[in-house]
């Protein structure tokens, strides 16, 4: 019997055109869950209400529900409540906010910040615009246009040069490969990648091409501008010593023939010495890559942007790590990976409908609680969900929800959060790193303690004023978004009935340790 | 198979039959027999790193009067035979602790690839990232009862937990950093919250997560418990990091300056008996004015170095701590145009003294201009052999485990320096 289920279950899953007809979730799940019976790995239990509003609200608000909400949802018995509060939430202002700082994390990798650049991430997701043109608009840089002048930040933030070194244009390069295509060519500068056949030192050098003329005429302002590029961009493998050169070019795609022009005619614009207006060459290659490289016949570009999109709902890429797309590391499902990419293309790039989509998969909803007695299943089979990090963001977010302070002291408080919690520049946040720092933060910063203090009309004055079963209750409610289980209760009661003449102190420590407990400070 | 530390076969088989079973405390219930033998035992490093590149033709491989061999003499140490820069005579009366390696060759001139290849042992790539020597150490030699974590780095400017040191063996084989010294911020309890509160919420903390860890994966669960737990030891250490208590002799030999700051906490630590201490000193990469800079640079390292292995001999110490001092290339004999000396990998020296090394010797040598090495070249991979040695830990029988998959802890086609170990 179990064999003609699982044969029943292949040949679902295999025929495209019994299935065409699914929602996307859909035939996520029956892919999944083919394989990891195929693996014998078992899946754990859809997660129940509580976990699954507590990780809805912190990958689409960037905080966890107020209790109010929690309770209401907990209440309610409506059997599509779930689909509603997702579609709630990518409709919710928050929604905007909490993608702006997962796009920030991910695409600036902790090298800065800017006002402008965080406008334009909540502009561009407010109105959900189509993910390739807010990767065109990046590569544009175009400073003039006041609509997108602050996607102009990933590229003039690393054309930054810092004391005495020179921009660091090898790093660009670096990072558009790993960013935006998901390949790593760091090591193809100089020859061919030693241990990824995929990866070509033409690769690099065709990529570094488009930036190589580029430079920062203003930090401030965001300016990029391009000297002409007028000649093929030499290099030669350090093994071989092959003198080799190369136009602009993308991986797996046509070179981009440089066009000549006479001297003195390369430019649009000529520069203006007296203004020092920086020149517009006839041919850019910030145009050109703008318009190559977010495309959706681009796969390398497709299957990153789903990929990266699928580790941030998921917890691990389908492709892991992350920036390391090639034939030797072959997605955990291509073929999720592949309906992902098409399917994402074919919507217009519409993050709203992919991240619905995601969200809605059993497998989104399942419980990351382990079978008891057994050891977890590989992480990449998906079989139990997978705890995610919290950004600093989300966690002081998270924090000021829980404890029910002023959402304004957010903004004295981030520094703080940002420096006990985010990574040093140019380390991804692509893993839950827990940290001594961290760990000291959240034990003895006063940024953290003064959140359990008792101030009128927060969580610790007002559950001061209740009863231990009730208090009891409201603080895990309220925090861990769960009840108290018996021994929890019991031991909180403990605590409680020791300091009748201080109980709003005592209520404050009992609502520090839900706060700096394992279960507040993941995505669970 | 990895091993079982040495010590803990010793602790399970003699504590059974000194301190009738017991044996949760090294304190009051194992008899001065027993706690000598694991003092002994006990197995430590201190690493001395000098980023950037320190010269080893102003150290430990000088070629006075030849044509790159710079202004600086060469003197004679207590060795018969053996000689050093003028810049080291600290050291050089402590020559017959030292041994030196001369025919080091490494393959990397850049410092960011070298860095990462020397502390790595550079093995051969098998598509994992191999954990830099302390983390190794940390994961082979395991923590030895210090109350402290088991891999401590001292280094100027910013300190963290490095979990990245750790390679494929986990965030928990990281990296405390002391940033200049100093303790972690945040690491003493407010004034405010009473001893028995804290220990009233923590409790509770403890609570939560131990319902939280047993039905979730370890990978979150552990790397937080450790987290968590190091704050706890560290609070309890705080006086390690007050050196003004020490006597003012000690400050005066090693220095006030910050590598002399830095060896004496490490000297502490390693009293603490903390298994791997890295000390770090930067400012050594002088592509300019390179004669100048080492006259000042290389006493700064002579004069605390030489302390803390004196230090050590008295105490005993040397028979346990493996001392190694090293970078990650040296300097070219071919002075530049700005009176500088550049990367050179092809031919440095290494120098190291303590438990299982042999002291007073000089292994391999170079050409007279201190271009090559002249005998057999010897890469990262045979120091880390050597060195694995010095400890009692033996590349062939020992191995490390990535999940299932077996990676040999030094690479597999290289061998010791024998002629420096005891």
């Amino acid at each position: 019997m179990p064999r003609l289920l699982l044969s029943f279950a292949v040949a679902v899953t295999f025929s495209p055109l019994a299935r065409a007809a699914e929602p996307l979730h859909v035939r996520i799940d029956a892919v999944i869950e083919t394989k990891a019976k195929a693996e014998n790995a078992s899946l754990a239990a859809p997660a129940d209400d509580a976990e699954f509003l507590r990780r809805v609200y912190l990958d689409f608000a960037g905080t966890i529900p107020t209790v109010a909400v929690t309770k209401a949802f907990l209440a309610d018995t409506a059997t599509d409540k779930r689909t509603k509060v997702i579609d709630s939430l990518l409709s919710n202002p928050s929604y905007a906010t909490r993608m702006a700082d997962l796009f920030h994390v991910a695409f600036m990798e902790r090298l800065g910040e800017n006002a402008d650049w965080t406008k334009y991430l909540r502009e561009s997701f407010a109105k959900n615009k189509p993910y390739d043109q807010m990767v065109r608009e990046m590569l544009r840089a175009d400073s003039k246009d006041a609509d997108t002048v602050g996607a102009a930040f990933w590229i003039s933030k690393r054309l930054e040069n810092y004391g005495q070194n020179p921009v660091d244009y090898s790093a660009l390069t670096r990072d558009v490969g790993r960013l935006f295509l998901g390949k790593n060519f760091q090591c193809c500068e100089c020859h061919d990648h030693l241990f990824i056949d995929d990866y070509k030192q033409q690769h690099f050098q065709g990529l570094h091409t488009f930036f190589k003329n580029t430079y920062l005429v203003n930090p401030a302002k965001m300016i990029v501008a391009e000297k002409p590029t007028i000649e093929k961009h030499p290099f030669a493998s350090v093994f071989t010593k092959v003198q080799m050169a190369t136009g602009p070019s993308l991986p797996g795609m046509m070179m981009i023939d440089i066009p000549m022009f006479a001297k003195g005619m390369e430019f649009e614009t000529p520069p203006n010495k007296k203004t020092n207006e920086p020149g517009v060459p006839k041919f850019s290659t910030l145009a050109k890559i703008s318009e190559q490289l977010p495309t959706a016949k681009n796969t390398d570009f497709t299957r990153n942007a789903v990929n990266r999109i699928w580790f941030a709902v998921m917890g691990r890429g389908l492709v892991h790590p992350l920036d390391l797309h090639h034939g030797r590391n072959p997605a955990s499902h291509p073929e999720v990976l592949a309906m992902l990419a098409d399917e994402f293309a074919a919507n217009k790039f519409d993050m709203k409908w992919l991240l619905r989509e995601l969200a809605l998969t059993t497998t989104y909803q399942r419980s990351s609680v382990v079978q008891a007695g057994k050891d977890a299943p590989d992480s990449r089979l998906f079989a139990v969900a997978l705890e995610k990090r919290l950004s600093a963001d989300q966690l002081l977010t998270a924090m000021l929800t829980a404890t029910g302070n002023d959402p304004k002291a957010a903004d004295t408080l981030r520094p703080k959060f940002l420096k006990a919690f985010a990574n040093q520049p140019r380390e991804p946040e692509d893993e839950i790193a827990p940290s001594l720092k961290g760990a000291l933060f959240v034990l003895h910063d006063s940024a953290v303690l003064e959140l359990v203090v008792t101030k009128p009309g927060n969580l610790v004055e007002r559950t001061a004023k209740l009863d231990d079963a009730a208090a009891t209750d409201e603080l895990y409610l309220t925090v861990l978004t769960r009840k108290p289980t018996a021994d929890e209760r019991a031991a909180v009661a403990k605590v409680l009935a020791k300091h009748p003449e201080k109980r709003a102190e005592a209520i404050g420590r009992v609502a520090w340790a839900l706060l700096a407990s394992m279960e507040f400070g993941v995505n669970h | 198979m990895l091993c079982t530390p040495v010590e803990h076969q010793i602790s399970r088989r003699q504590f059974m039959g000194a301190a009738g079973g017991s044996a949760l405390s090294l304190g009051g219930l194992v008899t001065p027999a027993v706690a000598e033998k694991l003092r002994k035992e006990r197995r430590q490093v201190l690493f001395v790193w000098l980023d950037g590149g320190m010269s080893q033709l102003e150290s430990w491989d000088p070629k006075p009067n030849t044509p790159f061999g710079g202004p600086f003499r060469s003197i004679q140490t207590t060795v018969p035979g053996i000689q050093i820069s003028e810049l080291m005579p600290q050291s050089a009366k402590l020559m017959k602790h030292l041994a030196i390696v001369r025919s080091v060759s490494t393959q990397d001139n850049s410092h960011s690839a070298g860095v990462d290849r020397i502390n790595r042992g550079d093995p051969k790539n098998r598509g994992v990232v191999y954990p830099f020597f302390g983390s190794a150490v940390s994961k082979l030699v395991g923590n030895n009862d210090s109350g402290l974590p088991s891999y401590i780095w001292v280094k100027p400017l910013s300190g963290g937990f490095i979990y990245k040191d750790a390679g494929f063996l986990g965030p928990k084989y990281g990296a405390l950093a002391l940033g200049d010294g100093k303790p972690p911020e945040n690491l003493l309890r407010p004034k405010e919250i009473a001893p028995e509160d804290d220990d009233e919420r923590n409790e509770l903390r403890k609570l939560l997560d131990s319902k939280y860890a047993a039905e979730r994966r370890k990978e979150f669960t552990e790397a937080n418990t450790h987290a968590f737990e190091m704050a706890a030891q560290l609070q309890k250490k705080i006086e390690l990091f007050d050196l003004s208590k020490l006597p003012q002799k000690d400050q005066d030999r090693y220095g006030t300056h910050d590598l002399g700051r830095h060896m004496l906490l490490a000297r502490r630590l390693l009293e603490e008996g903390v298994t791997f201490v890295k000390v770090t000193s930067y400012g050594w990469d002088t592509h300019g004015d390179h004669f100048n800079g080492a006259a000042s640079l290389h006493p700064k390292f002579d004069r605390p170095f030489a302390a803390i292995i004196e230090d050590m001999r008295d105490r005993g110490m040397l028979d346990n701590v493996l001392v190694i001092a090293c970078a990650e290339f040296g300097r070219t004999p071919r002075i530049n145009g700005h009176i500088g000396r550049d990367h050179w990998p092809e031919a440095w020296s290494v120098c190291m003294a303590g438990r299982g090394i042999k002291g007073g010797v000089v292994a391999g040598k170079t050409n007279d201009k201190g271009t090559e090495v002249t005998s057999d070249p010897v890469d990262i991979g045979g120091l880390f052999h050597t060195w694995y040695k010095a400890l009692g830990i033996d590349p062939k029988e020992v191995e490390f485990r990535n999940g299932g998959q077996p990676l040999p802890i030094a690479h597999e086609e290289m061998k010791p320096v024998t002629e420096v170990l005891a």
